[in-house]
């Protein structure tokens, strides 16, 4: 039979085509191959030179070298992927040729359907279906074989039992630094070294004199609303701006700003930082020390350890930070532990943790996920139910770490809205606050969901938003926004008064020798009778406007205003004033 | 339709947009603005849409299937199946480059199963959903005419050479396995391997790794000789509509009359959906040979679903080293026995050194992923016995077929079939009246 023109025209078209995409498919090959370990990230040249530059580092001649070398690779790799890009086209184009030459010839041959007779159609079924059992086991061997190789070719180092893998941890982990020892629990108690004191309460230990006016005031040169925190002699707070993060060192007697220094070059820290709402700014976390150094943390994401006489120990980068109204959680610490609450993410969680540093090498000791959105209140360290327990808030969650190794211990479904107060630890109960809705008694053990078992009482009066409570054990006082103070009794969350400050409220109160200090917006600092009857002691102005909250050492309160830092005590008279 | 029934209509469609409200693109970290003019590139292929382009692609998807629907039953029109194949792969394919597409899609509804964090996309739900709504009642119209990776292989296939039964029967579990591994990796919350192993994705994308270009090609030059093997022999979402289709209220049919039994269709269908009618008489001697295979093959599956799970558990280890924090726990630890030298800077170099600086994170998020792959893989495991076991079992029930039929779970609705048939030529005015009549 002779085969019509048509089709010959059409088999050679699809054949010439055929060899064109084989030819195209070669040389891109080729190129691949041939490109092998001439790229600017796998060349062993450049990698070697690279090394060599990172031991000498100001080798002039060498810094050339590697940049001509990678501009070479790069500019072949360039090359490369026009190659390829072009290649693809052609044989696309080849490709479509090639099918619908080969496809137009295949119809012209098509042969006609020819149904042969029918015979004995049942046993090549039964005989099919056998077959293809057969076929079918054979498949699912071939499968469970190639699992079997697949197994048998990655075999795993770590233990069969995941929970052994944190001993691997302490094996694997970088040296560690020698454990410094921490300054005595009463050392802590004595200073006021983070937000709200030693263990975050607000109470500070009794003192001698009384607090009558300003000691001092002392300028700060950037804004923040972190509250002071002091140890020792010294008074820390910090300051930022989009431009610049700093920490500033004052003296606790006089006011003198003993020292000034900006946190920059922070490896990995992008120079442009993101932008922060106004009304929290760079600057509103709380710093924190551990009586060796002190700690600092910006909206930014940076992190830093400054020794006490203001070198920077250490840097790092923990951002960039999700959260919408900025990073305002303070930093705590518990011993030779840097405790970090990073909750972030809008109304979802966005990469929210908990972190444990060593406060002398920044090496991080644990760091755990938290199923919560952006959170900002500070988390408080306690000794309950015969551990130390870390207590965290965000919506809606309150949940309990170990400080050992951070793993879970409990948790209550109990927090609604933005939660920005703090717990606090009085009577045995753990006292919360979920803003606008209830204050909150848990009794800080169990284990699990304890949200069913563990809330031991609940009051929806009085219920501040931003100021955290404060407890003396006996009671409880919480202040809202508008200045209304109220006092319940720890024990039952009984109501036992309530009376309206005239001042609005944002800085959370704090107790000092049976006295409730409660500092309004625009000042004054009002003194109640931390008692069971509403007294008022005193109130003493202060000219400034404040959000921080009052520090309490050795005797004096310190205020951290929009523009002054202030020390109140008992002599009122010649104040100070430092430039 | 009544005032209350359009407003309950409303009501629903208000409901499934709501949360798509609320997940409205939020940028997780901005990125930093390069002061050099540099643009950034996107981080994601295709780059994310607005949503409004999101309901407009839903919309066009939910037309295109519409239209294959009415194009197989109504108009029994390859014609118009073709082009609205090739508006497809222009659109779902090169346009869109294969993102989103129902494939993939079960792995965003099992991710977000396991992973309550995670905000289902309505448009991934109705790509999911929406060709399987409808292969319950009228086959694999998604096949037919709307998915771009079978339009690809469509257009490649030059000379279809016949699959012999057994072989085909055997690589048909392929894509339940596959499917089993997708979900199970989803699950886990390692990734979407299903889409990251699809390959012919990257042909849409003009661009991917030599391992998938290469596979992709493969596919593509057998596609010349078989018909859509991707389709038959791997696609993980064409076992679902497989097995959707199997309990489809309508299917397609060669014959718009009465089966004349001429045979004609017999070779017409590429893709050897074709099925004989089951012969009228049985040899008595057989049917008790049959019926103690059945009665064994169904004993042996509750065997093969836990010698599955077992053998499954057992790939834990290795499976979990598909997911990138299990690879870099497992590198840390062997590091430490086995130090190995990676290259100044390096990618491998880099992670072992952050890996190093906090051990402890690494190894819990590690040891948390394991966990999930020690159900993930027990599950799979399982679900490969079951496979094998209801295909065996499949395979030893005679079938009821009474005409020459296409296959429910197997059929393409391609159509192909339909102008082989003398009663559908007759109809379409092909072939003169009383050729396509029964013999007599």
């Amino acid at each position: 039979m002779n085969t019509p023109p048509v089709h010959r025209a059409l088999a050679l078209t699809a054949w010439i085509a055929g060899v064109f995409c084989l030819l195209v498919c070669g040389v891109m090959m080729e190129e691949h191959f041939a490109a092998g370990t001439n790229e600017p990230w796998t060349s062993p040249q450049l990698l070697a030179l690279r090394e060599k530059l990172a031991a000498e580092p100001k080798n002039a001649a060498l810094q050339k070298e590697i940049r001509q070398l990678d501009l070479k690779f790069r500019r072949k790799f360039r090359r490369r992927l026009a190659l390829d890009k072009t290649g693809g086209w052609l044989l696309a184009g080849g490709g479509l040729m090639l099918v619908l030459a080969a496809a137009r010839a295949a119809a012209l041959k098509k042969p006609l359907p020819q149904p042969q007779p029918e015979d004995g159609a049942r046993e090549q079924a039964v005989k099919q279906a056998a077959r293809a059992r057969w076929s079918l086991a054979g498949a699912g061997l071939a499968a469970a074989g190639s699992l079997l190789i697949i197994r048998l070719g990655h075999t795993s180092v770590l233990p069969a039992n995941p929970d052994a893998w944190q001993k691997l941890a302490v094996k694997t982990g970088a040296p560690e630094t020698p454990m410094e020892n921490a300054p005595a629990l009463s050392e802590f108690q004595a200073n006021w070294p983070r937000f709200r004191g030693w263990d975050g309460g607000g109470v500070s230990v009794p003192a001698s004199n009384a607090v009558a006016g300003i000691l001092w005031r002392s300028a700060i040169p950037l804004p923040g609303n972190n509250s002071p925190i002091a140890w020792g002699e010294r008074v820390f707070i910090s300051g930022g701006t989009a431009a610049r993060r700093e920490v500033y060192c004052y003296n606790a007697s006089s006011g003198a700003l003993l020292w000034q220094r900006a946190i920059e070059n922070v490896p990995g820290s992008p120079p442009k930082v993101p932008a922060v709402p106004e009304d929290t700014g760079y600057a509103a976390p709380t710093m924190a020390t551990d009586g060796r150094r002190v700690y600092a943390i910006f909206a930014n994401g940076d992190l830093a350890a400054l020794e006490f006489d203001g070198s920077v120990a250490w840097t790092k980068y923990l951002g960039p930070l999700n959260n919408p109204y900025g990073c305002a959680t303070s930093l705590a610490t518990w011993g030779n532990n840097l405790l970090i609450q990073l909750d972030q993410g809008g109304s979802r969680p966005a990469g929210s943790k908990l972190i444990s540093l060593q406060g002398a090498s920044g090496r991080v000791l644990w760091e755990r996920p938290r199923p919560v959105p952006a959170s900002w209140a500070t988390p408080i360290v306690i000794e309950a139910a015969g551990k130390t327990q870390i207590i965290t808030l965000a919506d809606p969650w309150v949940i309990s770490y170990a400080l050992a190794g951070g793993n879970e211990l409990w948790r209550a479904r109990l927090l609604e809205n933005e939660i920005v107060p703090s717990p606090v630890f009085g009577g045995g109960l753990l006292l919360l606050i979920s803003p606008g809705a209830r204050l909150l008694a848990l009794r800080p053990d169990g284990a699990g969901d304890v949200t069913k078992t563990h809330l031991a009482w609940a009051s929806e009066e009085n219920v501040p938003d931003i100021a955290s409570p404060v407890s003396n054990g006996e009671l409880v006082f919480t202040v809202t926004s508008s200045g209304m103070a109220a006092c319940f009794e720890t024990r039952d969350g009984k109501k036992l008064w309530e009376k309206e400050l005239g001042t609005d409220v944002q800085a959370s109160p704090g107790i000092m020798d049976g006295r409730l200090f409660i500092l309004g917006e625009h000042g004054p600092l009002v003194m109640l009778q931390a008692g069971r009857e509403f007294h008022e002691m005193g109130r003493i102005p202060v000219p400034d406007k404040f959000v921080a909250s009052p520090a309490f050492a050795g005797g004096h309160v310190f205020l951290r205003g929009v523009t002054n830092l202030y020390s109140l005590g008992p002599a009122a008279s010649g104040l100070a004033r430092q430039p | 339709m009544s005032m209350i029934r359009r407003l309950k209509w409303i009501g629903a469609l208000g409901a499934m947009l709501l949360p798509a409200l609320m997940v409205c693109a939020e940028q997780r970290f901005p990125p930093p603005d390069f002061e050099s003019g540099y643009t950034l590139p996107s981080p994601s292929t295709p780059p994310a849409r607005a949503l409004w382009l999101q309901y407009a692609d839903t919309g066009v998807f939910l037309a295109a299937l519409a239209v294959a629907l009415w194009l197989i039953y109504k108009k029994r029109s390859r014609r118009g199946l073709f082009w609205l194949s090739l508006f497809s792969l222009a659109y779902f394919g090169f346009y869109r480059k294969g993102c989103i597409c129902p494939i993939g899609s079960p792995q965003n509804v099992v991710y977000a199963l396991f992973h309550p964090e995670y905000a289902l996309p309505v448009t991934a739900l109705i790509f999911c959903f929406a060709p399987i709504g409808a292969a319950l009642f009228a086959g694999r119209a998604f096949c037919a005419g709307v998915c771009p990776q079978g339009a690809l292989q469509d257009l490649m296939l030059v000379k279809p050479v016949a699959v012999p039964p057994w072989l085909e029967e055997a690589l048909g579990v392929v894509p339940f396995l596959f499917l089993g591994a997708g979900l199970a990796c989803a699950g886990a919350g390692t990734g979407f391997v299903i889409c990251r192993y699809d390959p012919l994705v990257p042909f849409f994308r003009l661009s991917g790794g030599t391992f998938i270009l290469t596979a992709g090609a493969a596919f593509l030059l057998a596609g010349m000789f078989v018909g859509r093997p991707y389709c038959r022999f791997l696609c993980p979402y064409g076992g679902l509509l497989r097995l959707a289709s199997l309990a489809s209220k309508w299917r397609v049919r060669v014959t718009p009359d009465i089966c004349t039994r001429c045979r004609l269709c017999e070779q017409s269908c590429p893709f050897g959906a074709m099925r004989e009618p089951a012969p009228a008489e049985i040899h008595p001697t057989w049917l008790g040979a049959e019926r103690r295979r059945l009665g064994w093959l169904l004993a042996l599956l509750p065997a093969l679903v836990i010698a599955g799970a077992w053998a499954g558990s057992k790939l834990s280890p290795a499976a979990a080293q598909l997911d990138p924090g299990v690879a870099l726990a497992e590198r840390h630890a062997r590091q430490q026995s086995h130090p190995a030298r990676y290259g100044f800077m390096t990618p491998e170099a880099l992670s072992l050194q952050r890996a190093a600086e906090n051990p402890g994170a690494i190894l819990a998020a590690a040891a948390d992923m394991r966990r999930r792959y020690d159900l993930a893989c027990w599950l799979f495991g399982g679900w490969m016995g079951l496979v094998i076991g209801v295909k065996l079992l499949a395979l030893s029930v005679r079938p009821g077929r009474t005409d020459y039929e296409p296959d429910r779970g197997a059929c393409m609705a391609c159509a192909r079939c339909f102008t082989a048939c003398p009663n559908e030529r007759v109809r379409l005015g092909l072939a003169p009246a009383g050729e396509g009549s029964a013999p007599s």
